[in-house]
């Protein structure tokens, strides 16, 4: 991993040739591969560098039944350009895809967690799709080269051999991939996205879905609107969402969400993403995502756990009792965590009730034999 | 999509944390809260990464092995939150409770290392009760990898005294800096002692 070279290869990309007289205004052809003494070549070169770096990187999820869903999900949007794509799925909680130039998409699992159906998800990876199509990133590079702006480009390049130094690797990659694209290409990325969308058969008002549900689950964040980095780095949701919707109204259009193959395609990393979620303790948004997911799927042991979590580890006044019914949900079903029976333990103490307590630790005992934390609840109770 | 302050804050996490003082291998005082003794040369950041209710050494620099003294986390406070970052973009952080038992300060500390760290590969385990400073404590061990890929292993010592988190929780990048130096760690616990205000009546 050589990263500090990472800020002087991008200096060294500034002496390169623009290939040819092509023009970036249409799709990049299937297969395509820059001469490497070419500006877009050397771009390639530092993405595929940085590529290297993320196949190694254990954060990414290598579960083989989720590559192959959305290695599907791709190739349906993809077509053609299906082999061209590469998708990395990147343990990270928050809602972020990127797509780098040489073809590098990276999906990060908060984002899976946040679509509620493979339309959603093809929405996303649709409009990541489109700035590949499109080459923005190149084009992004000869406007600021053009413009004798290439101090900014380069800082950027700078600011990631930084991080480079300081071994962030995920970091990396995800930046490497993505110099801040324009907001008319973030426009037309939108409306590439949806040509795929509907090529494919897929509703395209799940374009729209994805960012109101992100504006609505801001809004239960603690942070200023003002200062998201969402908002901030974005065109106006708001003005974005109405593009989409006016777009998704015209013509009928296919009508798939794929919802149950999304469940399916994600349910080996499930309790995996919903934990990472709960890490987080942003108690708002949480609350806001489980109950969209659980609007769609009522009798999900997993999320009612989840939700449950979000209430015992906020502890206000009238969360214990709301995270026993939540509790109470998820055992209904048959795919309750076994650590819902754990998390019951630690109310029932909370409330001081050790009978009840030591029955939930036998039922947490019964559903997981070789829990590793047994002999720290069987602690707690003794104290 | 990308998110640029989350790169400026991994550079600042790096480039923040320059100026130390030198702890000799005697009694020392940790925030005036809190007494150990050393067993070998220690260097105390004076300005880390760490921010909060928390003293910070090191032996061999931050990214091998860190010492993050807890000198008396009050209720309602975070254990520690990034120094360099832009606070009004952050989601509020988890904060301790008086009223927590062990589990709970373990469920704190991890959901603490996920956002600081920005990691999802972090473990707790083995959380057992232990006698320390003459009272009640708990201690568990921690493995941490952080976003340079490097896995850290650690130990956490804790009590709670007037309502205050008081504890030490030491980490190195296995194996070398953890294994090396664990035993001058369980130095340090042994030695420890609540003073002032912190000390138990
Ligand atoms: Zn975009």
């Amino acid at each position: 991993m050589n990263r500090r070279g990472f800020g002087c290869a991008l200096c060294a990309l500034a002496a390169m040739r623009a290939a040819g007289a092509q023009t970036l205004s249409e799709f990049v052809e299937p297969g395509h591969r820059p001469p490497p003494d070419t500006d877009e070549g050397g771009l390639w070169g530092l993405m595929d560098r940085a590529e290297r770096d993320l196949k190694t990187s254990r954060f990414v999820v290598r579960d083989r039944a989720l590559n192959a869903y959305l290695r599907e999900v791709v190739c349906r949007l993809g077509k053609d350009h299906c082999p061209d794509l590469r998708l990395y799925v990147v343990r990270t909680p928050q809602f972020n895809a990127s797509m780098a130039p040489n073809g590098m998409m990276q999906v990060w699992t908060g984002l899976l967690l946040r679509c509620v159906d493979e339309a959603q998800l093809a929405a996303i990876l649709g409009h990541e799709m489109g700035h590949y199509l499109r080459r923005h990133t190149l084009e992004r590079y000869r406007d600021a080269r053009d413009k004798s702006n290439f101090g900014a480009f380069l800082s950027l390049g700078l600011a990631v051999a930084g991080v480079g130094l300081a071994g962030t690797v995920a970091n990396l990659a995800l930046l490497a991939s993505t110099f801040a694209y324009s907001r008319e290409q973030e426009h037309e990325a939108d409306r590439i996205g949806l040509e795929l969308m509907a090529k494919a058969g897929y509703t395209r008002i799940a374009a729209a879905e994805v960012w109101e549900q992100l504006i609505a689950e801001l809004a239960a964040g603690t942070v200023e609107r003002s200062q998201s980095v969402l908002f901030a780095t974005h065109p106006e949701p708001e003005e974005r969402l109405g593009a989409l919707r006016a777009a998704a109204a015209q013509a009928g259009g296919a009508e798939e969400r794929g919802l149950e193959r999304h469940r399916t395609g994600l349910a080996a990393v499930r309790e995996l993403i919903v934990r990472d979620e709960l890490s987080l303790r942003q108690y708002g948004r949480s609350e806001v995502v489980f109950d969209r997911l659980l609007a769609q799927a009522p009798g999900d042991g997993l999320l009612w756990y989840g939700k449950g979590e979000v209430y015992r580890l906020r502890a206000e006044p009238g969360d214990l009792a709301r995270a026993m019914e939540a509790y109470a949900r998820a055992l209904e079903s048959r795919e309750a965590p076994p650590d819902t029976h754990r998390s019951i333990v630690m109310v029932e103490l909370k409330q001081g009730d050790k009978a009840r307590a030591q029955a939930a630790l036998d039922a947490y005992l019964r559903a997981k034999p070789d829990a590793a934390d047994a002999g720290a609840l069987r602690m707690l109770l003794e104290q | 999509m990308i998110k640029l302050s989350a790169l400026l804050f991994a550079v600042a996490l790096v480039a923040g944390c320059a100026a130390y003082t030198l702890v000799a291998p005697q009694r020392q005082n940790v925030a005036d809260v809190i007494s150990v003794e050393p067993g070998m040369k220690w260097n105390k950041m004076s300005q880390s990464a760490y921010e909060g209710h928390v003293e910070v050494w090191t032996l061999d620099g931050l990214t091998l092995n860190t010492l993050v003294f807890f000198t008396g986390v009050p209720d309602g406070e975070p254990l520690f939150v990034p120094r360099f970052a832009d606070k009004a973009r952050m989601e509020k952080p988890p904060v301790f409770r008086s009223t927590m038992n062990p589990l709970e300060i373990q469920e704190l500390l991890h959901a603490t290392v996920a956002r600081f760290f920005r990691t999802t590969l972090a473990e707790e385990r083995n959380l057992r009760a232990v006698s320390i400073a003459g009272g009640r404590g708990f201690r568990f061990e921690t493995r941490v990898v952080g976003r340079d890929e490097v896995e850290r292993a650690g130990v956490f010592v804790g009590t709670v005294a007037g309502g205050k988190l008081y504890g030490a929780w030491f980490q190195g990048a296995r194996l070398h800096y953890f294994e090396r130096y664990l035993p001058e760690f369980e130095r340090i616990v042994a030695s420890a002692q609540l003073t002032g205000e912190a000390a138990r009546k």
